[in-house]
């Protein structure tokens, strides 16, 4: 090879390589890659107590990192001879949507752009046809003459067609009820979104804004602890809240008392007495066969 | 063999020319740049709280706070009934020094006399129908001698707002981890005793959409 030929080719090379690494320029952007720790982290049901703790104390770190607060992260386990049930009462609900933002505020859902997990449907009287519903009213005063309001979230139900599609098993159903999801395990495919009857799941398309002073600290592993861009998030039922033995954050916010949840098990709960003695209850879409754990009733 | 090299020297080429394209490309963000998101106002936290919009006259006691204006005999007179007065269509005349007091307990205005509920020889006790006397902080008992089903789904935990701990911990056992208290307000914590039905109040503000509504999605929904 001759000099010229040399500059001649270690130029085009030259070029070429930094063409090559100007077009990787959009990988830069990829957020979120905390950690080799993460990457290689064991599925949630196969890891053991030690290696939780490990996950436990990577994810304190990350919030504290990002957050400059220490939470307290826990992995709450389902209570023995538990199962849980929501009721909730349409005679009561006033559509305040006080719920909603207890929720947003208790579980750390992004702010800008809006994750909320509760969708308030308005609906006229004598109906229950969700294709006449409006779900962004916003009149001076509620509750307006001749609807009624009817709060729609994760229904937990028995037979949940979300983890019927799941590909990697990152969402499954836990002992107590709960549709729990693994937001390390999500690969974001979406599917169960498609497969929700009830638009329960919403998907981080950016990464979740969530203002400092608004994080809540109190997290568990499979509930509020904050989530990343891409990965699928819905109601849990306050995890962190209910299997601690408290209500969730949206009942303890109602000012109409019109949310009722505890252990269907335990005849004694508001929840077995309200089944056992209200006359009207529904599940949303029953037709379906999805079998929710969320009843809708009437003061009757 | 020279036409393999050819080749070659083509694909490397074309390769280099296509990466050199994608560079310029993206450099000038030619595909567009991911649009920001835009920060949406934060939600006011006066609707984040769990308290209840009134208080009870026990949660008063408890809290020590003024109760001066439950001292009824510092105006009327002990030993005296107070008189009613009706104007021609039997609606009860409010004295001005109550004129705090709404009368809409019941439908058509015919709950409208105070002693159905206050006792006019002693106004500092509430008097159910059964002839018990009850002090202000027993006000639920009195609400409950006439609304019996409420009062029994209250009992229940299924009338009202409960907070606390569904796991409630068991009578004469110890508190544990994960369990605890569970309390349940009185019905003046939340309704208004001469006016029940709850008073209209303006919503939280309702979900914002990631983009402006075209005129093409108000057209579906109905009003």
């Amino acid at each position: 090879m001759n000099r010229r030929g040399f500059l001649r080719s270690s130029a085009v090379f030259g070029v070429g390589a930094a063409a090559l690494a100007a077009s990787l320029k959009p990988l830069l952007e990829l957020k979120d890659f905390s950690s080799m720790e993460k990457f290689l982290q064991k599925y949630y049901r196969e890891m053991t107590p030690a290696d939780m703790e490990k996950v436990l104390t990577r994810i304190t770190h990350e919030v504290e990192r990002q957050y400059g607060l220490r939470p307290h992260v826990q992995d709450l386990k389902p209570m023995d001879g538990v199962s849980f049930v929501y009721a909730l009462n349409l005679t009561r609900c006033i559509g305040c949507r006080k719920c909603v933002h207890a929720c947003v505020a208790e579980n750390n859902q992004s702010r800008s752009p809006e994750i909320q997990y509760i969708r308030v449907l308005k609906m006229p009287h004598g109906s229950l046809d969700i294709e006449k519903s409006e779900h962004d009213y916003n009149p001076e005063k509620v509750p307006e003459k001749g609807f009624f309001y009817m709060p729609v979230q994760c229904q937990q139900c028995k037979k949940p067609p979300c983890v019927k599609v799941c590909p990697v098993h990152a969402t499954w159903q836990e002992d107590d009820g709960i549709v729990a999801i693994d937001y390390d395990w999500c690969i974001g495919c979406r599917y169960c979104m498609a497969a929700c009857p009830y638009g329960a799941r919403h998907f981080n398309f950016t990464k979740p804004l969530i203002p400092k002073d608004r994080l809540n600290p109190e997290m568990a592993y499979l509930g509020n602890r904050p989530r990343t861009q891409g990965v699928t998030e819905k109601c849990h039922f306050c995890i962190q809240r209910t299997r601690a033995g408290r209500y969730p954050a949206c009942l303890e916010v109602c000012p109409a008392g019109a949310r009722k949840f505890g252990n269907i098990l335990d005849p004694e709960s508001e929840v077995s007495k309200i089944l056992a003695t209200k006359r009207v209850f529904i599940q949303l879409k029953e037709d379906l066969g999805t079998s929710p754990r969320f009843f809708y009733y009437f003061d009757v | 063999m020279m036409n393999d090299n050819k080749q070659t020297r083509l694909a490397l080429v074309v390769l280099t020319a296509t990466f050199a394209l994608l560079a310029v490309a993206f450099s000038l963000d030619l595909f567009g740049k991911i649009a920001p998101v835009h920060e949406l106002p934060l939600v006011d936290r006066e609707l984040l709280k769990t308290e209840t919009w009134r208080r009870s006259y026990a949660d008063l006691v408890r809290s020590k706070a003024e109760l001066d204006d439950f001292d009824c005999y510092t105006c009327h007179e002990k030993g005296k009934k107070p008189v009613l007065k009706y104007d021609d269509k039997q609606q009860l005349i409010i004295p001005d020094e109550h004129s705090d007091v709404v009368m809409g307990h019941g439908t058509h205005g015919r709950n409208n006399n105070c002693f159905n509920c206050h006792d006019d020889e002693n106004l500092e006790q509430l008097q159910p129908r059964d002839g018990r006397a009850l002090k202000f902080e027993q006000s639920t008992m009195l609400c409950g001698s006439c609304h019996g089903p409420t009062y029994r789904d209250w009992e229940a935990g299924m009338h009202g707002r409960t907070s606390g701990y569904w796991n409630r911990t068991k009578e004469g056992t110890e508190q544990g981890k994960f369990d605890g208290p569970f309390k349940k307000q009185d019905c003046v914590n939340c309704h208004n005793p001469h006016s029940p039905k709850f008073p209209g109040r303006q919503p939280a503000p309702p979900p914002n959409y990631l983009r402006e509504k075209t005129p093409s999605d108000s057209s579906h929904t109905s009003h």
